[in-house]
């Protein structure tokens, strides 16, 4: 079993809103794999459903093989799921924050020794670290946020907008930091808006857009296949 | 159980914050203050005696007689004016800042004498409406004893072989208060206090537990909301019944707290209304088996539990559909309702006395019963104990269901009360 993500034929419906209809696609483990499209595309529909947060409305989503309407506890096992506009617990300091997530991943004292130890390294906080979290400015909070997702080293680590809120250099650190996690194994299936963040970092994207899939490949594939500089122009020339 | 330790943990440490501590703090101090002041204004009004002016008008032996037994007696303060009319008389006792003006007009003493009842004009002079200005003893009251020392002077006087006390008052009470089939000597006003807690501080305190509790809950729903921390919490690998309980049993520890907190500073500030319980009155209350036992302190804990219990999940249910923390103290308004209807109720009713409608409404309102409990455990009357309790059990039970239920599915996300256009994230 090679694959980490197998997502056949998938809609889901808000009542008579169609918010995803009949897509595909496939994740390779190891892989990062990016959701590019605007706003109400669908992108985070797909995310959230992959993560067992929504049901299912027709089709299948399996991740590592359990299906998630079937096996959502398995799934979360595997998973670590980072939604666009999370937030933490405001009355906790960003140390009591990352130790609380620490407790369902370790067995052992050690072991969520080690988990928080990680996720202070990843927060890269410093001392703000022991600050309650309602004094952080949104880049901290995120930086925090990402930190529980990655410091649990998680099977699949699925990123809704990864760098959103935070400026130049802080997005440039986190996308080496997620390009270092797939390659010690993580997959990775993030979405964004950044199409230069995309490019930068996935080794395969599907364009979605008002529902459906409309594309995909590899950056390098589909610029060649369509003769343009950037997935951004990619992008307008599919959904031409 | 890791897992719910550690959801637990965290609900507390997001519910009691600085400022939740300060509020705690704040009312106790607020409510022990009160009860200081009110306990302390009570018993000037109670003590202090009265200060009257008295105008003789009739100036004869048995008038000043009058006066003197009245300043023998000290219940009043007396201060004989010799103004010459009505209105000069009130103005010098306004002036003085005196509470009462009494009048003998003349012929009281010839009256008297001839054996007729005699008038005297009682003025009450009222400053305010707070509670020093409208109570203490009565100048009638001293008016009362002395016009019937009065008569029993003027009754031995004509038949001295006789006791007067008896030619006045040929009936005596002897008087007993019956419950359940035992009687005890005494009457209703010497277990006064004891029926005010029965009936207003215990409920007042299960009111407030069961309150607290569900607005906790929703409370804690509404910050999961507005953090935007809930749809983390949901992919964590934890089962989603440990998420209920642990969201359940923080609230529910964190409100039984604050209610016991409150109970203190609440029990304080009644104790400056509430007559003494001590003495005849609980001798008699023992003697009538209205103590509660061990047992009923027992059956009484666990209808407390079964009510917050139910109401943390109906809280839950009720949590799905807040969106914040201000629409969290909107969405608590119906249990707020629900407890505070039996409550009002069954403060000024019994239930048994209650038309058969309205009891079928009250017996079906589970957040009644520890009401309903608190005064039958008194009366050792086990049956509507249990029953509430059963019936608790099962309406928690189906509520804990229908909430894990939900829990399992995306409406936990999704549900939402609309009231005009919504925009959703896809």
């Amino acid at each position: 079993m090679d694959k980490a993500i197998e997502v056949k034929n998938l809609s889901k419906n808000y009542g008579k809103v169609r918010a995803i209809r009949e897509i595909s696609f496939e994740v390779d483990k190891g892989e990062i794999f990016g959701l590019i499209g605007p706003n109400g595309a669908g992108k985070t529909t797909a995310l959230r459903i992959i993560s067992t947060l929504l049901q299912v409305t027709s089709g299948s989503v399996k991740v590592f093989g359990y299906d998630v309407t079937g096996k959502a506890d398995k799934v979360r096992e595997c998973i670590s799921y980072l939604p666009e506009e999370a937030g933490a617990y405001k009355n906790l300091s960003g140390k009591d924050y990352l130790e609380f997530m620490a407790g369902f991943y370790s067995r052992n004292s050690q072991e969520k020794k080690d988990i928080l130890e990680k996720g202070i390294e990843i927060a890269q906080l410093a001392d703000r670290i022991k600050d309650k979290v309602n004094t952080y400015s949104k880049g901290m909070t995120r930086k925090l946020l990402l930190a529980r997702a990655l410091m649990i080293n998680p099977r699949l680590a699925i990123l809704d907008e990864p760098t959103s809120g935070l400026d130049v250099a802080n997005s440039q650190g986190i996308r080496r930091l997620i390009k270092s996690f797939a390659r010690q194994g993580t997959t990775v299936l993030l979405s964004s808006h950044n199409m230069l963040e995309v490019e930068f970092l996935c080794d395969r994207i599907s364009l979605i857009a008002e529902g459906l899939i409309v594309e995909t490949g590899s950056p390098p594939k589909l610029k060649e296949k369509y003769q343009v500089q950037n997935i951004e122009e990619v992008f307008m020339e599919v959904i031409k | 159980m890791k897992d719910f330790y550690n959801l637990i943990k965290k609900e507390m440490k997001e519910l009691i914050t600085r400022q939740f501590i300060l509020s705690l703090v704040a009312m106790v101090v607020i409510y022990g203050m009160m009860g200081k002041f009110i306990g302390g204004v009570k018993e000037e009004a109670d003590t202090k005696p009265i200060t009257v002016s008295i105008l003789d008008l009739d100036q004869s032996s048995i008038s000043r007689d009058f006066i003197n037994r009245m300043n023998e007696r000290g219940e009043v303060e007396i201060e004989v004016i010799n103004e010459r009319s009505r209105e000069e008389a009130l103005e010098r006792t306004k002036e003085r800042g005196e509470k009462a003006l009494l009048i003998m007009p003349a012929g009281f003493g010839e009256r008297i004498e001839q054996k007729k009842a005699a008038e005297l004009e009682v003025y009450s002079i009222m400053k305010g409406m707070s509670m020093t200005s409208i109570t203490g003893r009565s100048v009638m009251g001293v008016m009362n004893s002395l016009s019937r020392q009065m008569s029993l002077n003027i009754i031995e006087e004509i038949v001295p072989d006789w006791e007067a006390a008896d030619l006045i008052y040929p009936l005596r009470a002897k008087e007993f208060i019956v419950v359940e089939g035992k009687a005890t000597p005494g009457n209703l006003g010497m277990i006064e206090g004891f029926a005010m807690s029965q009936s207003l501080l215990i409920p007042v305190v299960l009111m407030m537990a069961i309150m607290y509790s569900g607005m906790m809950v929703i409370s804690s729903m509404g910050m999961e909301k507005e953090n935007k921390t809930l749809e983390t919490l949901l992919t964590l690998p934890v089962k989603r019944s440990s998420i209920v309980a642990g969201k359940m049993a923080g609230a529910a520890i964190v409100a039984l707290i604050m209610a016991g907190i409150y109970m203190i500073g609440f029990t304080y500030y009644m104790s400056s209304f509430t007559p003494d319980t001590s003495g005849a009155g609980m001798t008699a209350v023992r003697e009538l088996g209205l103590m509660m036992t061990p047992i009923g302190y027992l059956l009484l804990g666990a209808s407390l539990f079964l009510a917050i219990l139910t109401a943390l999940s109906l809280a839950m249910i009720l949590g799905l559909f807040v969106r914040d923390s201000r629409s969290a103290q909107s969405m608590g308004m119906p249990i707020v309702l629900l407890v505070i209807f039996p409550f009002f109720v069954l403060l000024f009713k019994d239930l048994g006395s209650l038309p058969l409608a309205l009891k079928v409404v009250i017996y079906l309102n589970p957040f009644a019963h520890p009401t309903i409990a608190a005064r039958a455990l008194v009366f050792g009357d086990y049956l509507p104990v249990i029953g509430g309790m059963i019936y608790m059990a099962l309406f928690a039970a189906t509520l804990v269901y229908i909430t894990v239920r939900i829990f399992n599915t995306d409406k936990i996300l999704t549900a939402r009360f609309s009231f005009g256009k919504r925009k959703r994230d896809i």
